[in-house]
């Protein structure tokens, strides 16, 4: 008798297809119910981000590889998150720390916060032009001058106003990146915050605890976000392996 | 099964769909079989593998040693316990054995007679397999990192070489002499590969980064390179713009059809291409981890529905969906990392090899016969170790 799970190949499946059983191979389901709904997953993830910790001066922030550690299929997500972004929903920014991490805002959402945060300042027709203007043509992470200059039209002093609010940061010269005003203690707080729950993983027992239990550990100061948030990420990020068990799931470091 | 069976026989069913349903449900059964072995010959890593496409009954591997092996998989001997035994080797004590490791071997595409091997002591010897002794060798100024031959060229018999140098040579091996250079890359070349649909496109991978496409029969430079933002050049630093990895780029594969192009880079990430126009596909594999700092060398199915992608990934090889990048199974096996792997597309077996001298088989995994009750038990001892298939089903018992 083989007692190991087989693979089996879709096509020998004789039994009607449930539902919303997504996975092609193997007999396990992630137990996630319903096709795949990138936006609803993006909007349960905005709710574990603490807006009261930035006084509500930040817009909500996913990062892009949170997305992956609820859903299997990457390249879908991918597809997905491009559609949003074409039919202007959905920015995506560079956060700089790591060449793959991106993070996703809703553009009203942005808007909104970007407006508020400029209230009573010079810079805020600049930034209401910038809004109006590029947003909703243009998809892309970056700017560089050329474009800015001839197809915007956007003077020097301008574009310093709007690097001045934090609408673009520097990349190289001549170019710079979108990005979201007062972000910085945003990453910093993230990566400290990765650094410390990874180090929990690490410092069990055999470098491993299951998922559960890790939710329900108490976080020490050095964590500000809620520690699902960093879940999320860590495993995203592929920083922790995820091993299916009998008790739920375990993360497991991956040390290399 | 049986259904695909009587509709194919009914002609409800293209022939080809029931190989199709077949050979996947094969590869999604691969595990090491303990009947099936390969000869433990290198003393010192594997470092490549090549199996003969005319037969499929010859492999090669080449040893970090600078042994080279010959071994025969096909199994005569009726039992289902097998070993490929080494039918020969270009062993330590042979004058002409590479100096130091090889890096590739590969068998010349047409028939068995003769073979190529290219080594990090700087020459690439092009062997007779009767005598085992190099017809011809060439020099080259840095380590030899790669090489190989067109499967399907009929007009030209080139040899494409990647070494240490950042200028890409074509070796002829008809006149014996090295007739073309590329220029392009600002790295070492640690991969080169032509694709198998038009004979005269090459593509290689470089430390640089960058992976070029060319079309040998053009005097300038390459076609297209690959960039992995397809041009979209705000998603990258500045540095990075029109590259196809964030680190080097280790491993080329083309598709069996030549339609897309495997890339794998240190950057951890592998990437699928359409080699017609060089856009990247972007699907999304996840982290492939590849610490090599050589070249890795992958393979793909072949005639599966949906293709599948091996990769050696630390010391156990993944496998992937090649369209969609979903990870299928880790196949681990091997006590060290693994180097290289070979599909064997009539059988549906992959043969890996790595730093722990070993190649291992990995077989998809046999239905076991029915147990059938009356008379077979009572036939005598020497039956049972008999391969049901040789077994005398058709003689009377009566006469």
């Amino acid at each position: 008798m083989n007692r190991k799970r087989a693979l089996i190949s879709d096509t020998f499946k004789v039994n009607k297809r449930r539902v919303g059983n997504e996975k092609q191979f193997g007999a396990v389901s992630n137990g996630e119910a319903g096709p795949l709904d990138v936006k609803a997953t993006l909007q349960d993830l905005m709710t574990l981000f603490p807006r009261k910790l930035f006084n509500d001066a930040l817009p909500q922030i996913v990062l892009k590889h949170q997305l992956y550690s609820i859903h299997n299929d990457r390249t879908q997500v991918d597809r997905q998150l491009s559609d949003l972004r074409e039919q202007g929903e959905l920015l995506m920014f560079q956060l700089g720390f790591d060449a793959e991490a991106f993070g996703l805002v809703f553009a009203a959402d942005y808007k909104a916060k970007v407006l508020a945060g400029e209230e009573g300042r010079g810079t805020r027709g600049t930034v209401d032009k910038f809004l109006e203007k590029v947003l909703p043509s243009c998809n892309d992470l970056s700017f560089n001058k050329d474009k800015m200059l001839k197809e915007f039209l956007f003077t020097d002093s301008e574009i310093t106003q709007l690097v001045k609010s934090g609408v673009l940061t520097v990349r190289d010269a001549g170019s710079w990146w979108l990005s979201i005003p007062n972000s910085g203690r945003f990453t910093k707080y993230l990566i400290q915050g990765r650094k410390a729950v990874l180090g929990m993983v690490k410092k069990s027992k055999y470098n491993e605890v299951l998922k559960a239990e890790l939710e329900e550990r108490q976080t020490n100061s050095q964590v500000k976000f809620q520690i699902k948030y960093h879940i999320h990420d860590i495993i995203g990020a592929e920083l922790v392996e995820c091993i299916p068990t009998t008790s739920g799931t375990l993360l497991r470091c991956v040390d290399y | 099964m049986l259904g695909f069976l009587t509709a194919r026989q009914a002609g409800l069913d293209d022939p080809l769909r029931l190989r199709r349903a077949e050979s996947t449900r094969r590869v999604l059964n691969l595990e090491l079989n303990h009947d099936r072995d390969v000869d433990r010959i290198h003393s010192n890593g594997v470092n490549t593998i090549d199996i003969e496409v005319i037969e499929g009954r010859y492999m090669l591997s080449g040893g970090a040693d600078g042994v080279i092996v010959v071994y025969d998989l096909e199994n005569n001997s009726g039992k289902p316990q097998y070993t490929c035994k080494a039918v020969c080797t270009v062993g330590r004590s042979s004058r002409y054995v590479h100096r130091f490791s090889v890096e590739t071997v590969q068998w010349y595409p047409h028939d068995t007679g003769m073979f190529v091997s290219s080594s990090f002591d700087k020459t690439m010897k092009v062997w007779d397999t009767e005598t085992l002794k190099p017809a011809e060798v060439f020099q080259f100024e840095g380590n030899v990192y790669c090489h190989h031959m067109s499967p399907i060229a009929r007009k030209h018999s080139l040899i494409a070489v990647g070494t240490k140098d950042q200028k890409v040579q074509l070796c002829d091996l008809k006149s014996g002499s090295r007739i073309q250079v590329l220029q392009g890359h600002r790295g070492e070349v640690l991969s080169v590969r032509w694709s198998p649909r038009y004979e005269h496109i090459l593509a290689t991978a470089s430390t640089d980064s960058r992976v070029l496409v060319w079309d040998v029969r053009r005097a300038s430079g390459s076609l297209f390179s690959l960039d992995q933002h397809n041009g979209d050049k705000s998603k990258a630093s500045s540095e990075a713009v029109n590259t196809a990895h964030n680190g080097r780029v280790n491993g080329l594969c083309f598709t069996v059809d030549g339609l897309y192009l495997l890339t794998t880079g240190t950057d951890d990430r592998m990437r699928l291409w359409n080699s017609a126009n060089g856009k990247n596909t972007l699907v999304n594999y996840g982290k492939v981890s590849n610490e090599s700092r050589k070249g890795l060398k992958i393979t793909v199915s072949h005639s599966c529905s949906p293709e599948f992608v091996f990769v050696p990934c630390g010391s156990s090889v993944a496998v992937y969906t090649l369209h969609t990048g979903e990870l299928v199974t880790m196949l681990r096996g091997h006590y060290n990392n693994v180097d290289c792997c070979q599909f064997h597309p009539d059988y549906q077996e992959l043969y890996s090899g790595g730093k722990d001298c070993n190649i291992l088989a990995w077989v998809p995994i046999v239905r076991p016969p029915d147990v059938e009750e009356e008379g077979t038990a009572a036939k005598g001892g020497s039956q049972a170790t008999v391969n049901p298939a040789f077994e005398d089903a058709w003689s009377s018992d009566e006469d």
